[in-house]
């Protein structure tokens, strides 16, 4: 018997607050609880579906409806809104979801940063759709190379939207139904949008297509085959150069061409850009190990970008515990991103939409929005919205203390609300909606809005001059190569049967279930065995017959 | 990636070693903690000779609080709603870190051979279920048919 560890010492909080804001994705999750009721309010009493007798038209406002009230839907108590509920009721029925799909293609404008938010949530939140409907949908379309050339056939606009819908319908059918809607007429399309003088916002969209259509292997194999037949080489070689181009769209193709070609479409002779990228000025970046899972980090650590449905974070790999602190964001995509900082105990809840400023330990500021986030509300209203080049600045200063967010060496705003729960441990940090991507700069270039050499009196200081990184740390490898990697760990004999990490050393009082070790412990609430009440936790070791 | 916790390894590695029958769960090529499931429907339930597919979602936290788990196909039951969601006591209140990902697709096997239609998610077919249970398997039988043979 060892020392008994007394549970009352150990109050365990639980940092999400459960009724707190899920971004817009959790805000529309909701909404479908509502259903039913709509669908008695809207029934006519003949039984007839009620949106049979509405015009494509009126589900086009329906649509543009959602696109207006996105933004707004952060309040926590406000109930989901008439809109959202009458499309998902209308996408129940197969002709329904036909038809949304459509109204989307057609209206959502290619100017609004949350365009492509209101397509992957309504996606997203409807029920998926079988087979047949996935098929009819690709008759509708009818993509062919055809359709790629003659540039009259339709906008950039419903193109573009087209390639949204084609790729979260792949990444949610991923399997059968993923390779059965990328019918050779549609591989055609998209590969013919990668080729030059494509529209470079149908270039990218077309690509994250592409990428989401080969998380299924056998449309993998078919959409190399197909990049290794276009006339002049494999067209990813090519628009992976573009990463450097002033054009921000271009540059955000060059980005994920060259994601593609690293984690996806390895293609013989090409090195990985993690061998080629020059980190010796690098001393901090953005953390490989401390990232949600579907964000994508640049082989130098500093750019990330989201292409999930989810709501992607990751925090940087140096901690700030005094003194005062800059680093700045060039902007990229203009949608909801919110950058700021958070100490470790902030959680990346990417499927349930909570990032940083979702909780009580972290801040940021989303320049979409023009808000300050903190604990899953807004704060601190900015004049502007932030656009594509712009640079968000921002200082924290642990000795007032105070953060405070600048955009183009302006003041948008300000906050202490986060240091009520922390005063150091703090890292940069930043989460990212679907189609977003921004750069981090350190310090390892020189800042655009340089702040002030003192600030109250203190010197500002940079990342950069301060980090080191080892050299495991430094290297962004390919998800397949770290994930080979991963899977070669083994496990010990007495390791803790809850993680498998440490060693297993306590014992649980009175009901005496064993197997666990101190971490895991702690964290229990009742007996994982027998749902027993813990009255003492007590160290044991492994080899020590119960007494 | 966030490093991948060894409880998540384990776990993977046993379901793809010793896989359980009737359930295959594979690990996504770029996520490791979401799994692509398929149950097949139980013999002598309604869902017999359907494939039934599941996305299964590791969470932050696990194995501290429970995998998220939803139907993508389609399917008549009246403990699962038509977004595919699954009332199981396991998954919410009932979650213990003792489960295990294999423990919890069991569990869905057996919530299709034992619908439960007082603990209702779907509550029109739920209704059904109790006042005219005929028809309710009539109707699960044939949605199988229709959404979980196709492919």
């Amino acid at each position: 018997m060892g020392t008994c560890l007394c549970r009352c010492k150990r109050e365990r909080r639980n940092p999400v607050p459960q009724n707190a804001n899920r971004r817009l994705q959790r805000r529309a999750r909701n909404s479908h609880l509502a259903v039913e009721e709509v669908q008695e309010c809207y029934l006519p009493a003949a039984g007839a579906p009620w949106w049979k007798s509405m015009s494509s038209k009126a589900v086009d406002i329906l649509v543009l409806d959602t696109l207006k009230i996105i933004g707004s839907l952060m309040e926590n108590e406000q109930e989901p809104p008439e809109v959202l509920m009458k499309l998902h009721n209308i996408a129940d029925q197969e002709e329904g979801w036909l038809q949304v799909v459509q109204s989307m293609v057609n209206v959502i404008p290619i100017d609004e940063p949350l365009g492509p938010a209101v397509i992957t949530l309504l996606l997203d939140d409807c029920p998926l759709p079988n087979k047949e409907a996935v098929l009819k949908l690709s008759r509708i379309f009818n993509l062919s190379h055809q359709s790629a050339v003659v540039k009259s056939q339709r906008s950039i606009r419903q193109q573009r939207n087209i390639c949204i819908i084609l790729g979260v319908l792949a990444e949610k059918l991923s399997g059968p139904s993923s390779v059965a809607i990328l019918t050779p007429g549609t591989l055609a399309y998209l590969v013919a949008n990668l080729e030059e003088n494509s529209d470079a916002t149908v270039t990218l969209f077309s690509l994250v297509a592409l990428e989401k259509f080969a998380q299924t292997s056998e449309n993998k194999a078919t959409i190399m085959r197909a990049l290794l037949a276009v006339a002049g080489g494999n067209p990813l070689l090519r628009l992976e150069k573009l990463i450097d181009s002033k054009d921000l769209i271009e540059s955000q193709v060059g980005f994920c061409a060259q994601w593609c070609l690293d984690n996806l479409f390895i293609t013989e002779g090409r090195k990985y850009s993690y061998e080629k990228v020059d980190m010796s000025n690098i001393n901090a970046m953005l953390n490989i190990s401390d990232v949600s899972e579907y964000l994508k980090i640049s082989p130098d650590g500093l750019e990330a970008r989201c292409d999930a449905h989810s709501f992607e974070s990751v925090r940087c790999t140096f901690q700030v515990d005094s003194g005062v602190w800059y680093y700045e964001t060039t902007i990229l995509s203009s949608g909801v991103m919110q950058i700021g900082w958070a100490t470790r105990n902030s959680r990346f809840l990417n499927h349930e939409g909570h990032g940083i400023g979702d909780d009580e330990f972290s801040l940021a500021f989303d320049g979409c929005r023009q808000f300050i986030w903190y604990n899953a509300s807004n704060h601190s209203q900015s004049k502007v919205r932030w656009k594509p080049g712009d640079t968000l600045g921002s200082i924290i200063d642990l000795n007032k203390p105070m953060i405070y967010f600048y955009l183009n060496g302006e003041q948008v705003a300000s906050s202490d609300l986060v240091f009520q729960e922390a005063r150091s441990g703090f890292f940069a940090a930043a989460s990212f909606m679907s189609f977003q991507q921004c750069r981090f700069n350190f310090g390892s270039e020189p800042f655009k809005y340089p702040p002030p050499g003192l600030f109250f009196g203190h010197t500002i200081n940079s990342f950069n001059d301060h980090g080191s990184l080892s050299a495991e740390k430094r290297i962004v490898l390919p998800r397949h190569l770290q994930l080979e990697s991963l899977r070669q760990m083994s496990v010990k004999e007495d390791s803790c049967t809850i993680c498998f990490d440490d060693r297993a050393n306590r014992a649980l009082r009175p009901c005496g279930h064993k197997g666990f070790c101190e971490r895991c412990s702690y964290m229990l609430n009742e007996c994982p065995i027998c749902r027993a009440a813990i009255e003492c936790i007590v160290e044991e070791d492994p080899e020590t017959p119960d007494t | 990636m966030a490093a991948l916790p060894r409880r998540i390894i384990k776990e993977t590695q046993r379901l793809l070693q010793e896989p359980v029958p009737g359930i295959s769960a594979v690990p996504d090529d770029a996520n490791a903690r979401y799994f692509h499931v398929i149950v097949t429907g139980p013999e002598d339930s309604p869902f017999e000779g359907g494939l039934f597919k599941l996305e299964l979602f590791l969470p932050e936290d696990y194995p501290m609080s429970a995998p998220k788990v939803r139907f993508i196909t389609k399917i008549y039951h009246p403990n699962i709603d038509r977004l595919g969601r699954i009332c199981l006591d396991i998954l919410k209140d009932k979650w213990s870190p003792a489960l295990q990902i294999r423990t919890v697709l069991l569990s869905i096997q057996a919530l299709l051979s034992a619908p439960n239609p007082d603990d209702p998610l779907a509550n029109d077919v739920a209704e059904l279920w109790k006042v005219n249970e005929v028809e309710a398997i009539r109707n699960a039988k044939e949605w199988t048919r229709r959404y979980a043979m196709d492919n």
